[in-house]
């Protein structure tokens, strides 16, 4: 693709722009730790190598009169050495240059993405196929394009850079009203420091541990996040006053929908408890996470929930509405209702699979979500083979979640070793 | 390598577990320092991303000056009701303008010159229509403000704690101070004293003992928080 090209954004992407703010910016990370340290030169061929390949990832954002819209990019991307944490701040200035950083530290790839390009899932073919590239001009080897690793010598579909949203959506909206929930609070690192903590968990000892309470991995996570939660709502709030705990749960809707998309198209359910009713065991909570998810994720009331976002995108006279009256009017909602529903976010991406000739260059896949605006803590997890990364990330100094959290892991019997990125511990 | 408190396997080398702090002891390991998964690269420090904004506004104030500037000039030979435009354009360049040059502006210090600002285009006003009410009127009614919202600016900045008998407080303030407002109306333009300040006086005295209370009364401060704040 030599001649220049723009992208509308898809229907989630819309909000990411509006809500920025000096110091934030709704980036994430996935990155691969390789056997071997990584060569920068042969790193950068490789990224070029997919340029064509990944045009809706190989952008910038400009601003239009009407919408924000995305545009190949001017230069090739350089790839740059990693930061002293994950997720620094992409700036205004460096997404009109581009939204894509690619990272290198020892014999880690990581990849950073402005939200406003893809998800998770989009994310995670896309380092796949990088890692793939340059293990094949590094080792001169052959990695057939298979389980998330795709073909670049083949021209990109339309389908991957289509706005599933726009296509799945159903006719009606679905809108279910939700009480605010419980909100974690900490002493902020007025630096920007993202703390990291990465629990590494077999993957076999989680999948038994979560089966055990007849669950999968994501409702198990999310019913010991929401009982670490609770535990601290009990410690802190009288129980008359205390509010549901729910933890925001990122649905991929590409199995619901079989849709091919390397764009956006996830959407977030709360499920959770009030936390005036407890105390709640782990095997309640699991209970009651798997079946109001299990409600949820119906095609039709995804289809439902989808229209809810998409029919105001179609109405005139938000679509004539100038940009910068649409960004104050979607902040002016983002403040009132994006992160008052939930108390923390879990995301997981679930066993990524790699190509079996890539398997023995690769010892493990990372993903890491950044903090939201007001949240100080999220978490993500990812798997590859036998080893599933937790990451915890925060911008507050306090690790009491984190500490409740992995310490119930280990008391239900799943082993778990921590790596942080911890200034105390490297006495910085 | 385990932490004795939290049960999880630590990284060879590190001094404390990084979820509880617990020091960890060990006389037969090794004392090599812990692998480091980041490097000690921090992002550039990024300019202000307000002074592009900061730049614009400016050449607009200027160019509005300049303009009614002139056209006053060319029309009337003097500085006329262009002198009106000129300062009112200085008062939003000390409010708005001049903060967006900072990274993070003091309100403690940018407070009180926004109201240094408004105070010298009132007394501009007053010079030239020729008015007696400056140093009767708005020098106390102005200075009574620009104490009360300096005072409620600071508490709120380095205290941190106590917001609702801060608020309360500055509640109460500005209700007494209603009288005192009303009395230099009524020395300046001899209108009728008590006309509505008693009105005022109860109402922010009341919202604010409103607040004392909350802040005395556990439960009540709880459900205030609760229904307003959170």
């Amino acid at each position: 693709m030599s001649h220049r090209y723009w992208l509308r954004l898809d229907n989630a992407a819309l909000i990411f722009p509006a809500i920025r703010r000096p110091g934030w910016s709704n980036v994430f990370r996935e990155s691969a730790t390789l056997t071997e340290d990584i060569d920068p030169v042969i790193l950068q061929e490789a990224a070029e190598d997919l340029q064509p390949r990944f045009p809706s990832l190989y952008v910038r954002l400009r601003a239009g009169v009407f919408w924000f819209y995305l545009e190949d990019i001017r230069a090739p991307l350089q790839v740059r050495k990693d930061f002293a944490y994950p997720l620094t701040y992409m700036s205004k200035e460096e997404q009109k240059t581009c939204c894509l950083r690619i990272l290198y530290y020892k014999n880690r790839i990581a990849v950073e993405f402005f939200h406003a390009l893809t998800d998770g899932n989009g994310a995670a073919v896309f380092l796949r196929t990088l890692v793939a590239r340059y293990v094949e001009l590094r080792y001169n080897v052959k990695i057939p394009a298979e389980k998330g690793v795709l073909d670049i010598t083949e021209p990109y579909t339309q389908e991957e850079i289509s706005d599933s949203f726009q296509k799945y959506s159903g006719k009606y909206a679905l809108s279910r009203p939700e009480p605010n929930s419980y909100r974690l609070k900490g002493t902020r690192e007025k630096d920007g420091f993202r703390h990291l903590i990465t629990g590494v968990i077999p993957t076999k000892e989680l999948l038994n541990t979560a089966h055990r309470y007849d669950v999968s991995v994501t409702v198990f996570l999310a019913a010991v996040m929401a009982k670490s939660v609770l535990d601290m709502q009990a410690v802190r709030v009288p129980r008359a006053f205390r509010k549901p705990v729910k933890i925001t749960v990122a649905v991929d809707l590409r199995r619901i929908f079989q849709s091919g998309t390397l764009r956006n198209f996830a959407l977030a359910l709360n499920p959770g408890v009030d936390g005036r009713f407890g105390p709640y065991d782990i095997a309640d909570l699991c209970k009651v996470i798997k079946h109001q998810l299990s409600a949820e994720i119906l095609p039709q009331f995804m289809a439902g929930r989808i229209a809810e976002n998409v029919l105001p995108q179609k109405l005139l006279i938000l679509r004539i509405m100038p940009l910068f009256i649409k960004n104050f009017v979607m902040r002016l909602v983002y403040n009132y209702r994006g992160e008052t529903k939930g108390s923390l976010n879990i995301s997981n991406l679930g066993n990524v699979p790699v190509p079996d000739a890539l398997s023995p260059y690769v010892q493990r896949l990372e993903f890491i979500i950044g903090t939201q605006i007001t949240y100080p803590n999220n978490c993500s997890v990812i798997s590859c083979g036998d080893v599933t990364c937790v990451n915890m990330i925060r911008n507050i100094r306090e690790t009491e979640l984190e500490r409740r959290f992995f310490s119930q892991l280990v008391e239900l019997g799943v082993p778990v070793a921590i790596e942080s990125n911890d200034r105390i511990n490297e006495g910085a | 390598m385990y932490c004795v408190k939290c049960g999880v396997r630590l990284q060879d080398g590190v001094p404390s577990c990084p979820l509880c702090q617990t020091p960890v002891w060990n006389p037969d390991a090794d004392k090599a320092e812990p692998e480091k998964r980041y490097s000690s690269r921090l992002p550039k420090r990024l300019p202000n991303e307000r002074i592009p904004a900061a730049i614009f506004l400016t050449i607009v104030l200027c160019a509005v000056c300049s303009a009614c500037f002139f056209f006053c000039m060319e029309q009337l030979g003097k500085v006329a009701w262009s002198g009106h435009v000129m300062l009112a354009c200085a008062v939003v360049y000390v409010c708005a303008v001049l903060p967006m040059w900072f990274r993070k502006p003091n309100p403690v210090i940018f407070v009180p010159v926004s109201f240094a600002a408004v105070g010298g285009m009132l007394l501009y006003i007053c010079v030239d229509t020729g008015g007696k009410w400056f140093l009767s009127f708005a020098f106390p009614v102005l200075g009574i403000i620009t104490i009360l919202t300096t005072a409620a600016v600071v508490l709120l900045r380095y205290v941190g704690r106590w917001k609702l008998f801060i608020i309360g407080g500055l509640l109460i303030a500005i209700g007494g101070s209603s009288m005192l407002i009303e009395m230099f109306q009524h020395i300046t333009f001899e209108t009728r004293m008590f006309v509505w300040s008693p009105y005022a006086v109860s109402a922010f005295c009341g919202a604010g003992l409103f607040l004392l209370l909350a802040g005395i009364i556990k439960p009540l401060r709880q459900w205030l928080i609760r229904r307003a704040f959170l």
